[in-house]
Formats: C-alpha cells, sequence, structure tokens
C-alpha cells in the first residue's frame, strides 16, 4: 500500500516534469515501466493525461452539463486545464476503495461536507489549501480541513395542494401528524434528513438538533411508518409525487421547484424547517491531476458567476455570500440561504453526520424494515 | 510414462481461462473472506454480529422468508406453465417459448418500472378498479412485501419453467398410458407417476429460483418502498454508505456459503450438471 502511493506519486511528479517540458517522453515512460504499478494506468494513458487534465467525479444526469457550463469553461479559460468527468456518484465506499486500490483517477469529488469528515479523519483525503480556497466564500463552519462547502442543497417536503385544500400543512409537525393530515408520506431512506425532521416534528428547535437523539428520532418516525415509504434517490422522490403515491414527500430541495412547475403548481414545497446539506468538494489522496489543480479548481466554483451558474442550473443555492445577495426577488424563495428562509430552516452539522453515519443509517434502516 | 501420455493438451487451450478466473474471481474472493475477519479488527467479531444483532437476524430472516415464498409461488406457477407447453402442439409450445424467453430477456429495472406503472396506488389496476366502482381506496399492491413478491415471481418464472418443461418432455407418454392401462385414475396417475418423474426439474427449478432470489437487489429495493430490506441491498449500504465493509464481506461469505450448501445438497440428490443442464439427454 505505501510503496504503491510512494510509486504512484513518483509517476505522478514525472507526469507533471513530462507536462511541463522537463522530461522527455522516453524518460517518463521508462519510469513510468520502472515504477511497475503504474503499467496498467500508463496503459490506461492516465498518468500520461494526469498532468493535463481535472477530473471531477459527480453524479451524471445535468450535472455534468452545468459543472461544465459554469466552473469548467472558466477554469479551462483561466488555466488551460481541461474538465473532465466521471458520472458514476462519488459515494463514501467508492472514495474510500478508489484511494486504499492505489488507482487513483479522480481529482475532485461532488461529496457531502460530511463526507470530508469521515474520510478525511482515515487519511484518505487531501488537505483544503486554504491559502488558494476562501474560507470566506462558504458559511461558517463550512470550511473544514478536508473539504469545503460549495453549494447548499437540502430536504424540504412537498404537499398535494388538492388534498389539503382548507388547511395545508406547514411544518415537519404536519407531516408527522397523519390524524389531521391524512394520505402517504415519503422519506429519505438514508436516514439523513428524515432523523432531523422528526425530531423538529417532536418540538426540538432547529438549532439545537444535533447531537442527534437517535431514540427520539426514531420513535418518531415509527410513529408514522404504516403510511410511509421510502426513496432511495432523488428521481424515486420525483416519481413518488408526480405519480400520486403520496400526498407529502421529502424531496431534495433544489428539486422543488421543477416539481412544482412540473405539476403546474398542484404539489407546493415548504420551507419551513427545510434542512440545508453543505454538498462540498473533496480531493481524493493522491489524485492525478495534482493537489494545485484541483485546488485553483475549488477556487473557481466559488466565484460568484459560477455559483449563480450552478444555482440556476442545478437549483442549488451558493455559498459564497457575495452571490446570494444576487439572487432576484423572484428566485429567492428557492434559495435555501436567502434572508427570508434563513429564519426558518435548519443547518445540517456535518461532523455529526460525518462520525455517525453509519450508526445513524443502520438504526434507521432496522426502524423502517 | 502413461501419465504424460494422458495429458490432454486441450489444457493449454483452457489455462489461460483458468488462469484468468483464479486471478479475477479467486482472488478478490479470498480478499472479501479476508476482510470479514479483518475489519474492523482481527476475530470473529463480525460473525458473531449476526447471533447478536436482532437487526442482522432479522434481515436474513426476511431474505430467506421472501425467497422461500418466491420459490414456492415460481414453481407452483412455472410447473402449470410448463404441463400446458409440453401438452400442445410444437408450433403453440415455440410460440409459448418465446414469450417465456421474452420476459426472460427484459431487464428487471423495465419489469420493475412497468410493475409500479401498473399496481401502483394511480396505476392501471387501482385506476380501473376505482373507475368501475368496485373499490373506493386504491388497494396497495406495491412498496410493500406484495409488491416486491410480484416483481420476484414474474422475474423468476422463466427459470423455473425451462427445467421442469425438460423434464416433463423427457417423460415417455407410454408410462402414463400403462399407469391408466393398470386401473390408476388421471389423479393418481398425476400424483403417483407424472409428479415424481418430474421431481428432477422441480429441484432444480426450486434451487435455481431460491439462489437467484437470494441476490435480488433492485425489485425489493423499489418495490418495497424501503419498508423490505434485503441482504443484497444491506451489503450495497455497508460498503458504499456506512463503511462497515466487515459486515458487508461477512453477509456476501454468508450468502457465498449458503449458495455452495444448497449446490452441495442437491448434490447429493442428483448429478449437478444434470439438475442445472436440466434433465438428461
Amino acid at each position: 500500500m505505501q510503496d504503491k502511493q510512494f510509486m504512484r506519486e513518483t509517476v505522478t511528479e514525472a507526469a507533471h516534469a513530462f507536462r511541463a517540458g522537463r522530461m522527455d517522453r522516453r524518460s517518463f515512460l521508462a519510469l513510468c515501466g520502472m515504477a511497475g504499478v503504474a503499467l496498467p494506468s500508463v496503459l490506461a494513458g492516465r498518468a500520461e493525461a494526469a498532468a493535463g487534465e481535472i477530473v471531477m467525479w459527480n453524479w451524471g444526469g445535468q450535472s455534468e452539463e452545468c459543472h461544465g457550463s459554469a466552473i469548467g469553461s472558466p477554469f479551462t479559460a483561466e488555466t488551460g486545464i481541461p474538465l473532465k468527468f466521471d458520472t458514476s456518484g462519488p459515494l463514501q465506499g467508492k472514495i474510500k476503495e478508489m484511494v486504499d486500490s492505489g488507482n487513483v483517477t479522480a481529482d475532485v469529488c461532488d461529496g457531502d461536507l460530511f463526507d470530508a469528515v469521515a474520510l478525511g479523519a482515515t487519511g484518505h483525503l487531501e488537505p483544503i489549501d486554504y491559502a488558494v480556497v476562501s474560507k470566506d466564500k462558504t458559511l461558517p463552519g463550512y470550511a473544514l480541513e478536508h473539504g469545503v462547502s460549495i453549494i447548499l442543497y437540502g430536504y424540504a417536503f412537498m404537499y398535494d395542494t388538492e388534498a389539503y385544500k382548507d388547511a395545508p400543512p406547514t411544518s415537519w409537525a404536519d407531516f408527522f401528524d397523519t390524524a389531521k393530515f391524512p394520505g402517504q408520506r415519503s422519506l429519505y431512506k438514508w436516514a439523513n434528513g428524515s432523523l432531523e425532521a422528526a425530531l423538529m416534528a417532536d418540538g426540538v428547535a432547529k438549532d439545537a438538533l444535533y447531537p442527534i437523539d437517535l431514540d427520539r428520532a426514531l420513535a418518531k418516525v415509527k410513529a408514522i411508518k404504516d403510511s410511509t415509504i421510502y426513496w432511495g434517490s432523488g428521481s424515486e422522490a420525483h416519481d413518488m409525487i408526480v405519480n400520486g403515491e403520496v400526498s407529502m414527500g421529502m424531496v431534495w430541495q433544489n428539486r422543488g421547484r421543477n416539481i412544482e412547475q412540473e405539476t403546474n403548481g398542484r404539489y407546493k414545497m415548504v420551507m419551513n424547517g427545510a434542512i440545508a446539506m453543505p454538498g462540498a468538494y473533496i480531493v481524493p489522496k493522491g489524485n492525478p491531476g495534482g493537489r494545485e489543480a484541483a485546488m485553483k479548481f475549488i477556487a473557481v466554483s466559488q466565484s460568484v458567476d459560477a455559483q449563480l451558474g450552478l444555482f440556476s442550473c442545478l437549483g442549488m443555492t451558493p455559498t459564497n455570500s457575495e452571490a446570494v445577495a444576487k439572487i432576484s426577488a423572484e428566485d429567492a424563495p428557492y434559495a435555501i440561504t436567502s434572508e427570508a428562509n434563513m429564519a426558518v430552516i435548519a443547518l445540517n452539522d456535518p461532523t455529526w453526520w460525518g462520525q455517525n453515519t453509519d450508526a445513524a443509517v443502520n438504526a434507521f434502516l432496522e426502524a423502517i424494515s | 510414462m502413461t501419465r504424460t501420455a494422458r495429458f490432454n493438451p486441450g489444457w493449454y487451450l483452457v489455462a489461460p481461462l483458468l488462469v484468468l478466473v483464479a486471478v479475477m474471481f479467486a482472488g478478490p474472493l479470498a480478499n472479501i473472506l479476508w476482510l470479514s475477519f479483518t475489519d474492523p479488527e482481527p476475530g470473529l467479531t463480525n460473525y458473531a454480529a449476526l447471533i447478536e444483532k436482532d437487526s442482522l437476524r432479522r434481515l436474513v430472516w426476511t431474505t430467506v422468508h421472501i425467497c422461500l415464498i418466491t420459490t414456492a409461488l415460481s414453481v407452483i406457477l412455472g410447473y402449470s406453465i410448463a404441463y400446458a407447453m409440453a401438452n400442445v402442439a410444437e408450433v403453440a409450445r415455440q410460440r409459448m417459448m418465446l414469450f417465456i424467453l421474452i420476459s426472460f430477456w427484459i431487464s428487471v429495472l423495465v419489469r420493475t418500472f412497468s410493475w409500479m406503472m401498473l399496481l401502483g396506488r394511480k396505476g392501471l389496476v387501482n385506476n380501473g378498479l376505482i373507475e368501475l366502482g368496485l373499490i373506493s381506496e386504491p388497494i396497495p399492491f406495491v412498496r410493500n412485501e406484495l409488491g416486491v413478491l410480484i416483481g420476484m415471481v414474474h422475474y423468476m418464472i422463466p427459470y423455473a419453467v425451462l427445467p421442469i418443461l425438460v423434464a416433463m418432455l423427457g417423460i415417455d407418454g407410454r408410462v402414463l398410458q400403462a399407469s391408466r392401462n393398470l386401473g390408476a385414475s388421471p389423479a393418481q396417475t398425476f400424483w403417483r407417476v407424472y409428479l415424481p418423474l418430474t421431481k428432477p426439474g422441480i429441484i432444480a427449478g426450486a434451487l435455481l429460483v431460491f439462489i437467484l432470489s437470494l441476490g435480488f437487489y433492485v425489485t425489493p429495493a423499489i418495490m418495497g418502498g424501503g419498508k423490505v430490506l434485503m441482504i443484497a441491498e444491506y451489503i450495497s449500504v455497508q460498503v458504499l454508505i456506512t463503511l462497515k465493509w466487515g459486515t458487508a464481506a461477512m453477509l456476501a461469505m454468508l450468502m457465498l456459503g449458503s449458495v455452495l450448501g444448497l449446490l452441495y445438497v442437491l448434490s447429493r440428490f442428483m448429478k449437478l450438471s444434470e439438475a442445472l443442464g436440466g434433465g438428461r439427454t
């Protein structure tokens, strides 16, 4: 493991030198040959390409296009380094596997800030270089050692305006009240957000959610289990609502506006009690493009234009307050940290989740299955 | 001397494949076995959890219970389909076979979503029944255990039909005539002659269905609405989200062990090649 890491670093260094013209092609290939372990990556052209591009590991779908136009274009214009994508979804387990195997093929992961806490502690991530990346262009507490929040998404719920005509639900307390508001519900299957929602419904103040009282939250979740179904992906959450499977459903907050438009306003999003999630860019240890280029990329993604681009393209709220200030009055209700929303939303604590994901997710699965 | 003479040079042709299998399959498998005993700490903790933790016991039980029901239903339905196919004219049989194969080839994801459209709360079936005034509230066909069973049985039926059909086609019709001739009623002939003769097909079909059901992931995840948690999905969560690789490896080993165990049990009753190849030739 250690020597693999060393070989990889040697070859990556050489790749930089090769690209910069400090080393000729033959010596570079000879070095790759000597490094041995790097042979497959040389064959795949990776080590050679390493010095010449940044690979962003995201979730596919629209995000490839959006990240490309909002961050990729200005980044390439500024540095000359092209941006490529791996759209297979950087789940924690996949990042860990990639780093452990010594064959790192991604430079920047579109992950969660709690991933930075969990994987940073186990040595799987490069630390963020705050000489290049700005701590001021994110929310307080969201610039951590191994990750910085670039955008915010979150959890909110939507309800069927026809099912609750006269007295629509306005809070998580209403969401969990099946007597007053009958009908099917949907919650996120992997605990995140669902636990916070349950606690708020049970009367916990939005800024006193952490550390999460698991027993209390799960009791609340179990109480409405018979009228709840659980989703595992954003598209599933979307389908449950537009197909009329639920009368109230939790969704990714940044997708709520699309659903409102798609259903001609039949389903409406409630921002009261929405839980803002810090989406973070994190860099796997030993990334092929080099830490420096990855940091530069993250810095570009903090710029006002990039942030506004992501907001209009993906609905994800900027973390840079300067960008938030430029959001129009019409769009502001859908920006989770707009001035009006800040008073009613809860902010996710990445440290708690980074340290307790395993216990929370498994307890949640046990409670709902 | 004789040994060298008997060595079949054909092995040279097979050797690359064997090496490939050893490296690409046995290697990672050994790695998983190793993980199951060493992550997070060396010892038997992961396996002990299987006995100590209610949640894991329940997980295993849910999986076995769903697989058993799926197997029983698939074999019963598959048996009647195979029976029909074995007793129609050749042309009709080929047509039926085509339908079986078509459903066999459709991806599990497509089928799952089709079922959701048909049986969902606002699906074709529920809407139809409501329009007809037969029901007032939609019937919860999916997003529960029933949904998982519908999806899985539908997927598994071809796997039950094929081996059973082969066994049925191998039966000499004169045996049945002899049975009737000797005074047995049609029911007696079925229960005492026909059914025992198709037993190898039934066992092979049931085993195949059970083994494949154990690893089901997509159907329970979507049609269960999150409430039916089976081992395959749990393993994926432990690998990707909670990073409990030791637990995941232990469960993977448990599944592999059960499958090998089942195959061993089967081998005690019949030749494996016969069971999995579907009857004698």
